[in-house]
Order: structure tokens, then C-alpha cells, then sequence
């Protein structure tokens, strides 16, 4: 059975790291040198991982978002910035994107990005925890956390940060992993993880064992129905979710009461 | 409504066809300038074979947005199948085609009838992206070449279409012309009014029959 937080394991208490038990307190500085290994070319990994289509599963994310001009969007664990490069033009000059990441490294590849694409005026760039969000309550009107979820420690204490700083009637998407709906599908899903994805980690970005991280931390992440009880759980309201490519991937949204 | 199809393929079609129409609209400016004067309307499409929603919202540089999911409030709705998307787009008169296809709008039509009128009148000058691959000689020769085939293709389709009319209408007299059939029509509706009239005078004059034998017992 999958943990989703910090559990008592033999009396210590763990957390889940890929498929390793690991101290609540160390999950964040492996999942940090997880992505300063992957950072620079995190990208043209995606693109070759998902060949392409993690553009489309973050379009209809937007989409869900039905951000309007004005308004003020959080993208937690945004590491390269793609998503917060189209909600800067989406919020126009008067509203706000806040890119925030815990890792440094991918924050300074997203920063980068969006002031070669001009997209800087009305970005905020924040190093910060998704646990620990450092807004004020009720400030935010749209949160969307993509492929971040499944890296954070305590999910469950990083959704009620997400729900405080959301304004009433905000919203909440989390584009994330998920499980196929298929068996076939997730027998194919499964050799493709655990073969192929290492084995493009080594020849493209020279590392195999974060990309391995990459398939074990999908599998431990919590299926559909799991993580729509734990938005449930923590406040959300009106909760909801749809299944992309054969649910290899959903995006979960919870609305603020 | 799009529940029944995977979002990511929706949003990849769409993405596609939106890059499509986009990249047209760069190289017809006119029909760009138009479109910049209709920014911020949305007009959502409701396929019903096959059942696929889409919202086309016209945005401020003249291009256009396809999403699979909208909660804006279109200016029009339109649902009607896929056949009738295609008459109308196609239509010479659009707004006759609304009438009298299987569409239903809901909302305002204007903005969809203008929208057709420009999509219609889209003059797309192809010589721009031949210019930039083959250089200012090749690519105004290509195009001139690709216009020349285009030109004697619609040329060629118009003389097809007429021959096949006249044959149809004239040599085999397989079927009566329009103005024929028109005043068909015409005179099959004068003699059904023709007839109410006289379904109507038959039953004054039974009545007054009924009235006058009960008046004589």
C-alpha cells in the first residue's frame, strides 16, 4: 500500500523516496539533488520522455484553470517555467504569476526562460516549500502544482499551505502521474518506466538514477481516486479529475469554499 | 460533453488546427485586421456527431484560440453535426444556410455569420513562406505556378459543375430546373389554399343546410 506523508516505520518515523524509506527530514535534499542533477536539461527530457505530449496535458491544465486578466496564479514547483510563461500572458499586466520552487537550480532555468521570452514583467520568482507556503492567507486565486506533487514529503500538510493562501472560490490543479486505466496499458506503461526511462536518462542527461527516481516516485504517488480523497480530506471542495492518455497522467481540481 | 474523448487528444487537435488557422491568418493580414476588430468573442461549437465541444475565442492580434473547455459565456452557441458545420462553411449565403440547415444557434448570430464572411473571404497570399525556403525568384515562380494550378482547378470544377447541371436539367431532363420547380411549388400551395377555401364554404353551406331543415320541423 502507498504512504502519502510521513509514517512510523520500525518506531522511526519515514517517508517514501522512490522506493526507499527515508527520514521525513531527507526526502527534500535527495528530491533537491534529484533535480539539480536533472535541471538543465529537464526540458528536452520532458519532450523526449512524454514525445511532446506533456505540452498538451499542461494546455488543458490551463484550460481548467479558466484564469482570467487580473488575477493571481501560484505555480508551485515550476521549475522551467512553462506553464507560468502562458499565465503571464493570460493575467495580462495587472494581474500576477508567482513561480515557485523549492529547488534552486530549476528556478534559476525557468527564470532565465522567461526573460528570454519577455515574460518577466509580471513574474515573481520565489524559492520556497510547498508545505510551508510564505503568502498571506486568502491571496491567491488560481495554484496549479505540475509533476510536484509526488516530490513534496507530507502532501497532506502541502495541500491545507495551498488551501490557506487560496482565496474563496480559488482553485486548486494538480497535473500529476497517475494510474493507467488499461491493464495492457500500464504492463507496456511499466516496462517503458523502468527500462527505457533510465536508459534515456543515461545517454541524454548522463544520469540514470534520477530518471529511475522518476518511475519508482510515480509508482508510490497516489492513484486518482486516492488523491481526490486527500484533496477532499484537506478542504477542497467540488473536486474533480480527468484521466489523459489512458490515465498515465490526471489533473485533479479542487476548488476553495 | 468532451468527457466521452481523452483531453490530451482534444487539446493536441486543437492545438494543431488553431497553429493552422494562425499561420493562414499571418499571411492573410485583411482577414487578421477583421478578426482584431471581433477580440474577446467567443463562439462555442457543439458537435453532436461526433460529440466534440469547442470554443473559439477570437483574441486581440487578430488570431484565433480553439480550448476544449470554456467557463466563459460564448456570444453564440452553435450545435449542429459535423455535416452541417461543413455546408456552412462553405456557404455562399451564410446566413440562408442558418436558416434553413439543421443548425441551432443559441445567443447572438451576428458574431458567427461575420466570422464565416471573413473565413470566406480569407485571401491567403502563399508566396511569403515560398519566398522565405526557395528565395525571391524560385518561390514567386513556385507560386505563380501553384496559382496558375489553383486558378485552373476552381475554373476547371465551376465548368464541371455547369456541364453536369445543364446535363442533368437539359439533355436528360432527369430533373425540372429550380424556377420550374419553384413555380411547382407555388401553384401546389395556391391550390391548397384553394382548397381550405372551399373545405371552409362546404361547411358554412352544411350548416346552414343543418339550420334550415331544423327551422322547417
Amino acid at each position: 500500500m502507498t504512504d502519502h506523508g510521513p509514517s512510523k516505520d520500525s518506531g522511526a518515523e519515514t517517508t517514501d523516496f522512490g522506493f526507499q524509506r527515508v527520514k521525513p527530514e531527507e526526502k527534500a535534499s535527495l528530491v533537491r539533488g534529484v533535480f539539480d542533477s536533472v535541471a538543465a536539461r529537464y526540458d528536452l527530457m520532458n519532450d523526449l520522455m512524454s514525445a511532446g505530449v506533456h505540452r498538451l496535458w499542461k494546455r488543458f491544465t490551463i484550460e481548467l484553470s479558466a484564469v482570467r486578466p487580473g488575477q493571481t496564479v501560484l505555480d508551485i514547483a515550476g521549475g522551467t517555467g512553462d506553464l507560468a510563461e502562458r499565465f503571464s500572458r493570460l493575467v495580462g499586466p495587472k494581474g500576477q504569476v508567482i513561480l515557485a520552487d523549492i529547488n534552486a537550480s530549476m528556478l534559476e532555468v525557468g527564470r532565465d526562460r522567461l526573460i528570454d521570452r519577455g515574460a518577466l514583467s509580471n513574474v515573481d520568482v520565489v524559492q520556497c516549500d510547498a508545505q510551508y507556503l510564505p503568502f498571506p492567507d486568502n491571496s491567491i486565486d488560481c495554484i496549479t502544482i505540475a509533476f510536484g506533487l509526488r516530490n513534496v514529503t507530507d502532501k497532506a500538510l502541502a495541500m491545507r499551505s495551498m488551501l490557506r493562501v487560496l482565496r474563496p472560490g480559488g482553485r486548486l490543479l494538480v497535473l500529476e502521474f497517475s494510474k493507467p486505466t488499461n491493464e495492457l496499458l500500464g504492463k507496456a506503461y511499466d516496462a517503458y518506466s523502468f527500462k527505457l526511462l533510465p536508459f534515456m536518462g543515461r545517454v541524454v542527461a548522463n544520469d540514470a538514477e534520477s530518471y529511475r527516481y522518476l518511475a519508482e516516485s510515480i509508482r508510490k504517488h497516489p492513484d486518482q481516486e486516492t488523491l481526490l480523497g486527500m484533496m477532499e480530506d484537506s478542504g477542497f471542495v467540488d473536486c474533480q479529475y480527468h484521466n489523459m492518455t489512458g490515465g498515465i497522467v490526471a489533473v485533479h481540481r479542487g476548488i476553495k469554499a | 460533453m468532451n468527457d466521452k474523448h481523452d483531453p490530451a487528444l482534444l487539446s493536441g487537435a486543437f492545438a494543431g488546427l488553431e497553429a493552422a488557422v494562425n499561420r493562414a491568418l499571418m499571411l492573410a493580414p485583411a482577414s487578421a485586421k477583421d478578426l482584431a476588430a471581433m477580440s474577446g468573442t467567443m463562439i462555442a461549437i457543439e458537435c453532436t456527431a461526433p460529440l466534440i465541444e469547442a470554443f473559439i475565442t477570437i483574441e486581440s492580434g487578430g488570431t484565433l484560440h480553439l480550448a476544449s473547455y470554456s467557463e466563459d459565456n460564448p456570444a453564440t452557441r452553435v450545435r449542429g453535426s459535423l455535416n452541417n458545420f461543413i455546408e456552412l462553411a462553405a456557404a455562399d449565403d451564410p446566413a440562408a444556410t442558418l436558416i434553413n440547415s439543421d443548425l441551432e444557434i443559441l445567443g447572438n448570430s451576428a458574431p458567427l455569420i461575420a466570422l464565416q464572411q471573413i473565413v470566406s473571404r480569407m485571401d491567403v497570399d502563399w508566396e511569403a513562406p515560398l519566398v522565405d525556403v526557395l528565395g525571391d525568384v524560385g518561390g514567386h515562380q513556385a507560386a505563380q505556378l501553384l496559382r496558375g494550378a489553383f486558378s485552373w482547378g476552381g475554373q476547371a470544377a465551376n465548368s464541371l459543375r455547369r456541364q453536369l447541371s445543364e446535363f442533368i436539367l437539359e439533355e436528360g431532363r432527369l430533373s425540372p430546373p429550380a424556377a420550374e420547380l419553384e413555380h411547382f411549388y407555388g401553384e401546389v400551395q395556391a391550390l391548397g389554399l384553394r382548397v381550405e377555401r372551399l373545405q371552409s364554404r362546404l361547411k358554412r353551406l352544411s350548416k346552414r343546410i343543418t339550420e334550415a331543415t331544423q327551422v322547417q320541423k
